[in-house]
């Protein structure tokens, strides 16, 4: 029981990150590409319950800002007025998913004040809607590309498994051929081995199927030792004895059992494709600008005077790590799940 | 002693299947290798032609093989267009930095992580206990890009150790000293990351694999002949429970490859990884080949070594 | 029909007849040069009189479950032929196969590989009918329950994983499962191995019922020779993959001829002497 609620409560974490994340558009108050070029680099915005005249608020409230004369990048909150922080407010349009548009904001504030929860780059640009964007590219490659490395674990495991014999020698072969080259390294090579200048829609999507070609070795091992073992029992010869085809067996008899396998090496294999995604596009081999990814947000930390002034640029590290801990959450609980036998 | 001679034997195949893996990827890579080089103006087509005779391109894909091995085989391992200058040269300078790095690192976690891991697993259910545990969660949640990123900053803002690259500018000056001083300093932060980065996963297998020796009858009976805790866990159950951490050892160099690569391009140590990505970047075909050899090699040395400690530590692998 | 081993009583006509039969099985994998062969069959010359109850003994090791497993056509003989109620069938494919499937069926011995423990007991039984696709989604469980009924079990309990069964109620799933393509020749591999006494008496009286009821033939394979003498018609002896001796019960177990045999009932926990005196000279 503690088990499952320990299941339970990694996925619900995990559902609502995927929510707001997905619905970047509601929760993220500004629009990711309008550069406000007064405030660059502006730091997060504060956030005050208590007024000039010592009165506390339950709602909080923020000064606008406007840049200090004489220093570059640095601000002063301009006290005169202040702006309550509103919940559904409209603001810039946005499109839920490509289909429909909404102006529909969480939170929000009227302007001339900005509401900036993790403060500005370069460019002015909200960091806080940029990092909800750029987790939409990066979650959907890490989904997709684990989609990609499952299917051709399963297909290849089953099949080694199943057939044995010279195809499982050489498909055990192959798998560890593919184990002792590093991954990452691997990747990098696959990667420029194939066209450097294309689309950012193309390299998204080359990006996430080389990712998750290369990652089928170690669920194909996984794979096919389920397999072997689902295939000696002796209710799989009697189905033989009935008359039972191949496909049935392995339909009826042998995947159920890869069903714990498989959602384990997901819950595992998202958040390392998704770092994997993000590494790539941190070195520029991935996503570029101005498509928001984690990794090219965390690109503008190689940058020296970046790391040393403006410690907001940190914010989307934390988004991997809370991602992270969901998805390790949910694998720990599977994974403990799967010792005590009852998937 | 055969066992180790069949392991060789298998590791020699495996490094050949890898070559003709690089090879194959290499030679279906949409466009020829000479297509950038041709773009370049400084670089005449009379020359592109001459090497791709030289290099054989116009031949057939098994005679090209034979081609790069028999030249690889004579210590030349191709010309980098990007650095203007050999592979060879460029490699084995890098492959040294990197060698150093991961080798102390995988030193550094595994002295860290056995004598913690054996001593968690000795306390069982207690607080520290606890603590390792979600300790090592929190730290395998934190990927080592953020955890290379994170003690940059923290390093540049304390200005107590060097941000980057391997060695001083004047470091040829120095006294030997020095000189161990200063590369000793340029160490700490890509190796505090990669420690960090493998000892979650490490310490784990270790309480692991040590909880379930502990539990075995013998441990029980030697208890019971009085013979002290620490003798105890390190020359009674350590050995038993080697097995398993030996095989983590071999693939745990995997890990430790990947990671390098990624916290040497950070902190700007110069290995095969800042390598490797410039020469994605610039399409530098030899360079690429060169470097997933050299790092292919170096998962094969590890796993050799994994099974050299093996034979050292196991007495039924010697008896087979 | 001429019969090379023991000479037999009454002819009772052969539903199953094998000559030559021989099969090897090698260790080691396709790439590597250290590669061993077992010889699980060597020249096996066997006949299974139709109706009747076969058994078939030896040490773990000897060849039996393999003999078991090419009479099923599960698996494909290096040498020799297998006749099935005069068809020669070890040298057919699978799809001429097929329509043969149901008249030989298998019964295992207990164990957490004979039933699937994800299914329920009435998918269990009714799987066979599924396969070959004999009757509709409802039908299906109407003759599984009715299935369960005739081997004792309470149809209330058809839809009870096979853990929840005992031991001796999980054989009965098996029977049950066994005979629902109504076959002709039953084989039992140890299928009474594992069981106490009691639950070994009721269903072996289960399967003689069975067999009047439906007249099957049986091979019961075992390695127990005190079983065997209470309920075989006739007796073969394996060793190291051959048939070492074959006949009638009374003359196998009162008058062996081979070592084998001997060191066999003499290993019977009853006394070697008061076992043949006991059955040795009855007959069935």
């Amino acid at each position: 029981m503690q088990g499952r609620r320990k299941i339970i409560a990694s996925l619900v974490f995990l559902f609502f990150l995927h929510v707001a994340i997905l619905f970047a558009g509601f929760v993220a108050s500004c629009d990711p590409a309008t550069q406000n070029r007064e405030f660059p680099f502006a730091p997060p915005t504060h956030l005050h319950f208590v007024d000039v005249r010592g009165g506390l608020h339950f709602r909080p409230f923020v000064y606008p800002i406007v840049s200090q004369p004489g220093a570059l990048y640095q601000y002063e909150e301009t006290r005169e007025r202040a702006y309550a922080v509103r919940l559904f407010v409209r603001g810039p349009e946005y499109k839920v998913a490509g289909l429909f548009s909404s102006r529909l904001h969480l939170f929000g504030v009227d302007p001339p004040a900005q509401i900036f929860l993790a403060g500005t780059d370069n460019y002015g640009r909200d960091q806080f809607s940029r990092i909800l964007f750029g987790g939409q590219m990066s979650l959907a490659a890490g989904l997709l590309a684990t989609g990609i490395s499952l299917f051709l674990g399963l297909i290849v495991g089953c099949i080694a498994g199943f057939y044995g014999k010279w195809i499982d020698e050489s498909v055990m072969r192959l798998v560890e051929l593919f184990m002792v080259l590093p991954w990452l390294y691997l990747l990098l090579a696959v990667r420029s081995f194939l066209p450097l200048h294309l689309t950012p829609a193309q390299t998204f999507f080359l990006l996430i199927g080389v990712i998750g070609t290369i990652g089928w070795a170690r669920p194909a091992r996984l794979i096919r030792g389920v397999v072997l073992s689902a295939r000696s029992r002796k209710y799989v010869m009697a189905s033989r004895g009935f008359g039972a085809s191949d496909l049935y067996i392995v339909r009826r008899h042998v995947l159920p059992h890869t069903y714990g396998v498989l959602l384990t090496q997901a819950a595992l294999l998202v958040p390392q494709y998704i770092v994997a995604e993000v590494t790539m596009s941190f070195f520029g081999l991935g996503l570029s600008e101005p498509r928001p990814s984690w990794g090219n947000l965390l690109a503008v930390l190689q940058q020296y005077n970046v790391v040393v002034s403006y410690w907001w640029m940190f914010a989307p590290a934390l988004a991997l790590v809370l991602v992270n801990i969901g998805y390790l959450g949910v694998a720990n609980a599977f994974h403990e799940q799967l010792q005590s036998g009852s998937m | 002693m055969k066992y180790l001679q069949r392991r060789l034997a298998h590791s020699i195949l495996l490094l050949i299947s890898a070559s003709v893996f690089c090879f194959l990827l290499s030679d279906l890579a949409p466009g020829s290798f000479f297509d950038e080089m041709k773009l370049n103006p400084q670089i005449s087509a009379g020359t592109v032609a001459a090497l791709r005779s030289e290099y054989g391109l116009d031949q057939a894909l098994p005679v090209r093989y034979g081609l790069w091995v028999k030249s690889v085989l004579r210590g030349e391992w191709g010309y980098s267009f990007a650095y203007n200058s050999p592979v060879r040269s460029l490699l084995i300078i890098r492959a040294r930095n990197t060698l150093l790095l991961t080798s102390l690192a995988m030193l550094l976690a595994w002295l860290t992580a056995l004598p913690l891991g054996v001593w968690i697993a000795s306390r069982p259910g207690r607080w520290d206990d606890r603590l390792s545990m979600a300790g090592t969660s929190w730290l395998l949640a934190v990927p080592e890009l953020v955890l290379a990123l994170g003690l940059l900053y923290v390093v540049i803002r304390t200005r107590a150790l060097p941000a980057g690259g391997m060695v001083s500018v004047r470091f040829e000056n120095l006294s030997l000293r020095a000189k161990i001083c200063d590369l000793s300093a340029h160490l700490v932060v890509p190796l505090t990351v990669l420690v960090l980065a493998s000892l979650p996963i490490l310490v784990r297998h270790v309480r692991a694999s040590m909880t379930e020796v502990l539990q075995a009858p013998f441990i029980q009976a030697a208890c019971g002949h009085g013979i002290g805790q620490t003798r105890l866990l390190f020359r009674y159950a350590l050995p038993a429970a080697a097995n398993p951490l030996i095989s983590l050892l071999g693939l745990s160099v995997a890990g430790l490859m990947s990671g390098s690569l990624l916290v040497e391009v950070i902190t700007g140590w110069p290995g095969l990884g800042p390598l490797l990505l410039e020469a994605s970047m610039s399409r530098d075909l030899y360079v690429v080949v060169g470097v997933v050899m050299a790092s292919t090699v170096f998962m094969i040395l590890g796993s050799l070594l994994a099974d050299v400690m093996l034979v050292i530590f196991d007495p039924r692998v010697r008896a087979d | 029909m001429g019969i090379e081993t023991a000479v037999q009583p009454a002819i009772k006509p052969a539903l199953v007849k094998t000559s030559g039969l021989s099969k090897k099985y090698s260790q080691g994998s396709p790439f590597s040069r250290k590669k061993f062969a077992v010889d699980a069959l060597v020249d096996v010359n066997f006949e299974i009189a139709s109706g009747c109850l076969t058994a078939l003994v030896g040490e773990s090791g000897s060849g039996k479950s393999t003999l078991a497993v090419c009479l099923a056509m599960l698996e494909k003989p290096d040498a020799g032929e297998v006749w099935f109620g005069g068809e020669e069938i070890s040298r057919r494919s699978d799809r001429e196969l097929a329509s043969l499937r149901p008249k030989i069926q298998m019964v295992f011995q207990d164990s957490a590989e004979a039933l699937n423990p994800r299914f329920s007991a009435a998918q269990i039984i009714a799987e066979p009918l599924a396969i070959q696709r004999c009757r509709s989604l409802k039908q299906l469980r109407t003759r599984a329950c009715e299935l369960m009924e005739e081997v004792g079990l309470c149809a209330d309990w058809a839809d009870r994983r096979p853990l929840q069964f005992s031991g001796g109620q999980r054989q009965r799933l098996a029977i049950a499962r066994a005979i629902a393509l109504k076959p002709s020749f039953l084989i039992l591999d140890e299928s009474l191995s594992g069981l106490d006494l009691s639950t070994q008496a009721q269903i072996l009286n289960l399967l003689l019922d069975l067999q009047t009821a439906h007249g099957l033939t049986y091979l019961l394979i075992s390695h127990d020779f005190s079983l065997v003498g209470q309920v075989a018609d006739f007796v073969a002896v394996m060793h190291k993959g051959r048939i070492v001796e074959h006949g009638a019960r009374w003359q196998v177990i009162g008058n062996p001829q081979h070592d084998q045999t001997r060191r066999l009932l003499d290993s019977v926990h009853v006394m070697g002497r008061s076992f043949q005196a006991a059955h040795g000279g009855r007959q069935r």
